[in-house]
């Protein structure tokens, strides 16, 4: 992970462009300085993109597995509760307040679930980062998630719109 | 050979991070901001190697290296990515030759870190020769595989870098010598359960090929087509990494779930045109609509089936035991999207992940369809753990011999 705070600003960048990053699966990023955060293909998995909306700190997690209880793995941004702790943790040493955090979420799509149980991984990622938001009291103020199409993100850190991309139709900003 | 889940793990690891080093020092010189977005170490046939470059043009710069660890590693970038390099350089120039000589420098910095990333994890000196300049087509900008005592197959490590907010990428190959590579992953092993004799990974290529040829042949036969099943490869990497093997464009195609020894699950996925066009050619008469209409996704899904049975129907083969699949799930979707809850439901299970890969295309006209495999890990361990490998001299090791 790295905070992006301008100081790693390409030369060559046009100075009106944000900076932009881009979050891999299991992966997180922060920035304090309006960078677009990108990420891309989450079928179940879930985008959990928090703004704070008095200093503009922004951060997204892109997570895989619902809970990282009884798995022996050490990166936390592979899982719903652990890798939302995680971002909240570091939006906060970036300057952040969860008293000012909003919450957008997407993804969790149930395509694909073999399971048949109904309570596919999809879901279940969706529950923990509800639970694990609510934990800290920070409100879910948008949201798309469920039904059984892939989606790809976009979260304008100025603003703190998130712009969801699926295969099939235009964009939606929430 | 005996190569453990762990240590392919952290080999893994350690070619991401020295891609990451690599990929830094180049960040540093240019101010590209670039990622190191997949790593993974495949074993693949020889013949095979590159064979995803397809007949493009590239310019490398190469190195061979030796110490504890010997090879040749390459550094490739397509013809768009390196004028962009050399145009973000400081002292930026159209003269071609000095165009070639900055490639050259900075693939010097950047391989310098990556082999400097290795010798440090490895507490240990790697030497390497001065970068060579190379410009080829496809695959022919790699190195010739070290030898690897008679074997067939080799061990690929490959990273993808790519370049935020521009649509280029490059990619950094290693190609170690078999037997130092052994000896360092014999030495870095946890000599535990998790052990897999390397000729049983060769073997369950052969399988695969086997499988894909079945497959092509099934597609044939259906759409009197000709086609061929090229690439089988087994390949390795954190789970949370599969998605990302699978390129972002929108595919379509079949995904089942497969049960026995291993479990798992098989996509046979076709690019949007390349659905359109083989699915036009197994419809009665003309779509009523165009691009990709529900009918085409009808054959496609028909396509998709013939294609698994066929697949999984040449690895019950070999095994001697039946394969069932549930009926094919239609997908629609953007590639990874479509990969990212099955590598989920494996991982809760398992770290790390095998994916078993392998392409058909034909020249007759354009079309690619990609089948990949991925089988639970530990299941995975379990099946080749029961294969009898009898002639571990043999050089041309034959699956229906062997199983």
């Amino acid at each position: 992970m790295k905070v992006y705070d301008g100081s790693s600003q390409s030369e060559n960048a046009r100075d009106t462009d944000p900076e932009r990053a881009k979050v891999g699966i299991a992966e997180y990023e922060v920035t304090t300085n309006g960078a677009v955060l990108t990420t891309s293909g989450l079928g179940s998995c879930i985008g959990v993109a928090l703004h704070d909306v008095n200093t503009g700190v922004s951060g997204l997690v892109h997570v895989m597995l619902p809970t990282a209880d009884e798995m022996d793995d050490d990166n936390a941004a592979k899982f719903a509760d652990a890798g939302t702790d995680l971002l909240i943790e570091e939006m906060e040493r970036a300057g952040a307040s969860r008293r000012h955090i909003e919450a957008k979420i997407a993804g969790g799509s149930d395509m694909l679930d073999f399971s048949g149980s109904g309570s596919g991984i999809g879901v279940r990622n969706v529950e923990k980062v509800r639970e694990t938001l609510d934990s800290y009291d920070i409100p879910i103020v948008a949201e798309d998630v469920g039904g059984d199409h892939g989606r790809s993100l976009r979260l304008e850190s100025q603003t703190g719109d998130l712009v969801v991309k699926s295969a099939d139709q235009s964009d939606t900003r929430l | 050979m005996k190569v453990d889940v762990q240590s392919l793990g952290t080999f893994n690891q350690l070619a991401h991070e020295g891609a990451k080093q690599a990929t830094q020092s180049m960040s540093q010189m240019t101010g590209i901001d670039a990622t190191v977005d997949v790593t993974k170490i495949s074993l693949v046939d020889r013949a095979d190697i590159g064979e995803e470059l397809g007949d493009d043009t590239f310019v490398g710069v190469q190195f061979g290296f030796e110490g504890a660890l010997g090879g040749e590693t390459v550094l490739v970038f397509d013809e768009i990515s390196s004028e962009k390099i050399v145009e973000a350089l400081p002292g930026a120039t159209a003269d071609p030759e000095m165009a070639q000589s900055s490639v050259k420098e900075i693939g010097n910095i950047m391989m310098s870190g990556f082999i400097d990333g290795w010798a440090d994890y490895l507490e240990t000196a790697i030497e390497h020769t001065p970068p060579e300049y190379i410009e080829r087509t496809g695959a022919n900008v790699l190195p010739k595989a070290p030898d690897a005592s008679g074997s067939d197959q080799v061990f690929v490590f490959r990273s993808e870098v790519n370049w935020l907010g521009e649509s280029v990428c490059f990619y950094i190959y290693m190609l170690p010598e078999y037997e130092s590579l052994v000896t360092l992953m014999e030495n870095h092993a946890d000599a535990g359960d998790g052990a897999i004799p390397v000729e049983k990974l060769e073997v369950f290529n052969q399988m695969t090929r086997k499988g894909s040829e079945k497959a092509a042949e099934n597609v044939e036969m259906m759409t009197g087509i000709q086609t061929e099943s090229e690439v089988s490869q087994i390949s390795f990497c954190p789970i949370e990494d599969v998605p990302k093997q699978i390129g972002n464009d929108t595919y379509v195609g079949t995904v089942v779930e497969f049960t026995g020894t291993p479990s798992g699950f098989l996509l046979v996925l076709f690019d949007e045109a390349s659905a359109v066009t083989i699915a036009e050619a197994l419809m009665p008469m003309d779509p009523s609509g165009d691009g990709l209409t529900q009918e085409h996704e009808a054959a496609i899904e028909e396509l998709g089936n013939i294609m698994t049975s066929g697949f999984v129907d040449g690895w019950a083969n070999v095994l001697q035991q039946s394969v069932d699949h549930t009926p094919p799930r239609l997908v629609h979707d953007m590639g990874r999207a479509i990969v990212d809850p099955l590598a989920a439901q494996l991982g809760q299970h398992q770290q790390h992940a095998f994916i078993i890969d392998s392409q058909m295309k034909t020249d007759e006209v354009e079309f690619t369809s990609e089948i990949h495999a991925l089988p639970n890990e530990a299941e995975l361990r379990e099946a080749l753990d029961k294969l009898q490998v009898e002639r571990a001299d043999q050089t041309e090791a034959n699956a229906e011999e062997i199983f």
